[in-house]
């Protein structure tokens, strides 16, 4: 299994917080953002992708606390039993 | 009036006279202004190594140089003096509207000196300036205080800053209000305010900015508008959520303090996240300071009726995850406790988390809590009546607690569980779990602080660019390059949030524009480095040496769970090398050749 995590304004827009969704050999983190879109039928990756289907300035994708920025970006792998955990861009301090 | 055309206004309280001076174009080329100018005037006038609390230090309220212009978020001013609780220079900076009225009175800068021999607020409306009675003032809270000083001279359009019970009893974590709900925060300044028998400054006034080029000020600020509105982070994740969007970006990351830096991780952050504040109906709105077109303040309401700005990130998580409280209504509470007896939020909270464990590890007797609630971890119970006793300087503990959790913990003879730098406590953020923002901790010139540097955003929020919170190549270089940006930013008077969307070029127009000063990007960032580094100077004749480049011993040990867990803070890798790039000695001391480079001697 695999469970994904919608955190602030996914969070306010999905109006959820997470999912559990089944693991699927091979699959990236691009793959599995596609399939959670179809699956919950709202739009949302537009907050977190820009338009060549990469990560904007600032979004976050975590995989089990580590930002796939510096795995292999949505490109990255998943292993079954991973909690994947999305932010798109935010600031402050 | 024109910004180059810069005013001072030199207020000596002890005889309650005043006079006007001008300033030197070329002080306002070399600092610009705020946070840099009135250092400069600081360290020209004041002996580092007076007692903070003394009339021979100085208070001084500082415009950028943009403030009061159309310029984005140009609403700020900061507070200059030496701190009381650190024994370092200090700057405060503040929004909301106060700063951009301050400008209208035609002053740049108010320099308060001496000690009025009883209490006092000064009104300020344009260049009448009077000195009024405060004894019945002294004792109120900032909220009340504002709205009886607003009634008192009849002008509802004016604005005021004051102190509340805190920094009339010289607690040494003490702030200013100003506009009720905005805060120069950190660093005690609003003891020091207290020490002068000052009250409060009410400003009003009716002049205008000119420029020398108008139009190419008009152009550069519209395509800096543009910036900042097409970027995610300042066109759509601040206004959605304010600064409260991170707590569960840093908890996620492991680097979100929990019970005293004992966690990284907390267990509850789902019932105080910045999404709870949605969720749970407190929040009506949100709202903007002067000229901003982020909008990241949080308009309010609790479900006792109390309606308040707040909480920031810092805020929540210092009386939330750093207290273990997953109470979001006390948390408010708190905060609102912290604005109206005037208190800084962080130092606020760390404190009270600082004594909670020492409560629970025996080193605070149960007889030092009087009619006290137990200090447990969790209890919000305990985070409200403390933060009320310590705010309002009463009690045993709540004197102790007031003088900030350094000198509490030390009193109790255990100062390594105080989570501080040169003993002003850490913020919302671990250091072990974000390197290059730890080094940026135990370098700040004003001790523990997260807006001297934010090296959060490239570690942590990837912006600029994301770097690994735990690779150490090339961090010392980011932190200088961030250091020596925000004294440029807080010299502007812009708001440090704008550095999401905005860079140094962007800077560099915008003081061109608004001065004919003709910078280029690097000697806007020379700049920087000579605040920075006449801060350094001031602090070192002060008696802060560079021993105290450090951090607290618990940053050396293991982070104890979360994703990060095993890592440990790596200071004396980074160090050298940042005492290398500043072009100082390897013993952290500034060798004459920088100093006159940067023409601070």
């Amino acid at each position: 299994m695999l469970r994904v995590r919608f955190f602030t304004l996914l969070h306010l827009l999905l109006n959820r917080k997470e999912m559990e969704l089944s693991f699927v050999p091979g699959e990236t983190v691009r793959d599995l953002l596609s399939r959670v879109q179809e699956q919950i039928e709202t739009p949302f990756l537009h907050k977190l992708l820009g338009e060549s289907g990469e990560m904007k300035i600032g979004t976050i994708i975590m995989i089990n606390g580590r930002h796939i920025f510096h795995l292999d970006k949505v490109n990255t792998l998943l292993s079954d039993g991973d909690e994947v955990a999305l932010f798109p861009p935010g600031g402050g301090g | 009036m024109k910004l180059t055309d810069a005013i001072l206004l030199r207020i000596n309280l002890s005889d309650h006279t005043s006079r006007e001076e001008p300033i030197a174009e070329a002080l306002l080329k070399d600092y610009l202004g705020g946070r840099g100018l009135a250092s400069k005037y600081l360290a020209d006038e004041v002996d580092p190594r007076v007692d903070a609390l003394s009339p021979e230090n100085k208070l001084i309220f500082a415009c950028g140089l943009m403030t009061g212009s159309s310029a984005p978020t140009a609403g700020r001013y900061m507070v200059v003096t030496k701190s009381p609780l650190t024994g370092t220079i200090a700057c405060s900076n503040s929004g909301g509207i106060w700063g951009a009225v301050l400008r209208k009175t035609g002053y740049t800068m108010i320099i308060l000196e001496g000690k009025s021999d009883k209490p006092v607020y000064i009104s300020i409306y344009d260049n009448n300036v009077e000195f009024k009675n405060a004894t019945h003032l002294w004792g109120k809270r900032t909220g009340e205080t504002t709205d009886i000083v607003l009634d008192e001279v009849g002008e509802k359009r004016a604005r005021v800053a004051c102190i509340g019970p805190a920094g009339e009893n010289l607690s040494r974590i003490a702030c200013i209000i100003n506009d009720k709900h905005r805060a120069p925060g950190r660093s005690g300044v609003g003891a020091v305010m207290g020490s002068k028998n000052l009250k409060a400054v009410v400003v009003k006034g009716s002049n205008t900015i000119d420029f020398t080029d108008k139009s190419a000020f008009t152009s550069a600020v519209k395509e800096k508008i543009d910036k900042i509105k097409a970027h995610p982070v300042t066109g759509e994740g601040l206004p959605a959520l304010g600064t409260k969007v991170l707590d569960n970006i840093i908890n996620q990351g492991g680097l979100y303090p929990t019970r005293n830096f004992q966690a990284a991780t907390f267990e509850g952050v789902d019932e105080v996240s910045g999404e709870a504040l949605v969720k749970k109906g407190y929040l009506k709105s949100n709202t903007a300071c002067f000229a901003c077109p982020i909008g990241c303040a949080r308009d309010v309401e609790l479900p006792n009726g109390i309606r308040m700005e707040g909480p920031e990130y810092e805020t929540g998580w210092a009386f939330g995850a750093h207290c273990g409280v997953n109470d979001l209504l006390a948390i408010c509470e708190a905060n609102f406790l912290c604005n109206d007896l005037g208190i800084d939020t962080i130092s606020a909270g760390v404190t009270v988390g600082t004594a909670m464990e020492l409560y629970e590890k025996g080193f605070i007797p149960k007889e030092d809590l009087e009619e006290g609630p137990e200090l447990k971890f969790g209890s919000s119970e305990s985070v409200v009546y403390w933060t009320n006793k310590l705010g309002r300087v009463e009690g045993k503990l709540g004197k102790l607690m007031a003088k900030g959790s350094y000198r509490m913990a030390e009193h109790y003879g255990h100062p390594e569980f105080s989570m501080s730098v040169k003993k002003q406590e850490l913020p919302a953020y671990d250091p072990r779990g974000v390197q290059g923002h730890g080094l940026q901790y135990a370098t700040s010139n004003r001790g523990g602080c997260h807006v001297r540097g934010y090296m959060i955003s490239p570690e942590v929020l990837g912006v600029p660019e994301k770097l690994d919170t735990q690779e150490l190549k090339g961090k010392p270089k980011w932190v200088i390059i961030f250091q020596d940006l925000t004294a440029v930013i807080d010299a502007t008077g812009l708001c440090l949030f704008t550095s999401f969307a905005l860079g140094l070029d962007d800077y560099t127009d915008l003081i061109n524009a608004s001065t004919g000063f003709n910078l280029t990007p690097e000697e806007t960032l020379k700049i920087g480095s000579r605040i920075w580094n006449l801060e350094r100077v001031f602090n070192m004749a002060a008696g802060i040496d560079p021993s105290q480049d450090t951090l607290p011993k618990r940053m050396f040990e293991p982070l104890p769970d979360g994703p990060q867990k095993g890592a440990v803070h790596q200071l004396p890798k980074m160090l050298p090398e940042y005492y290398e790039l500043r072009g100082w000695n390897a013993d952290g001391t500034i060798p004459e050749p920088t100093l006159k480079d940067l023409g601070i001697v």
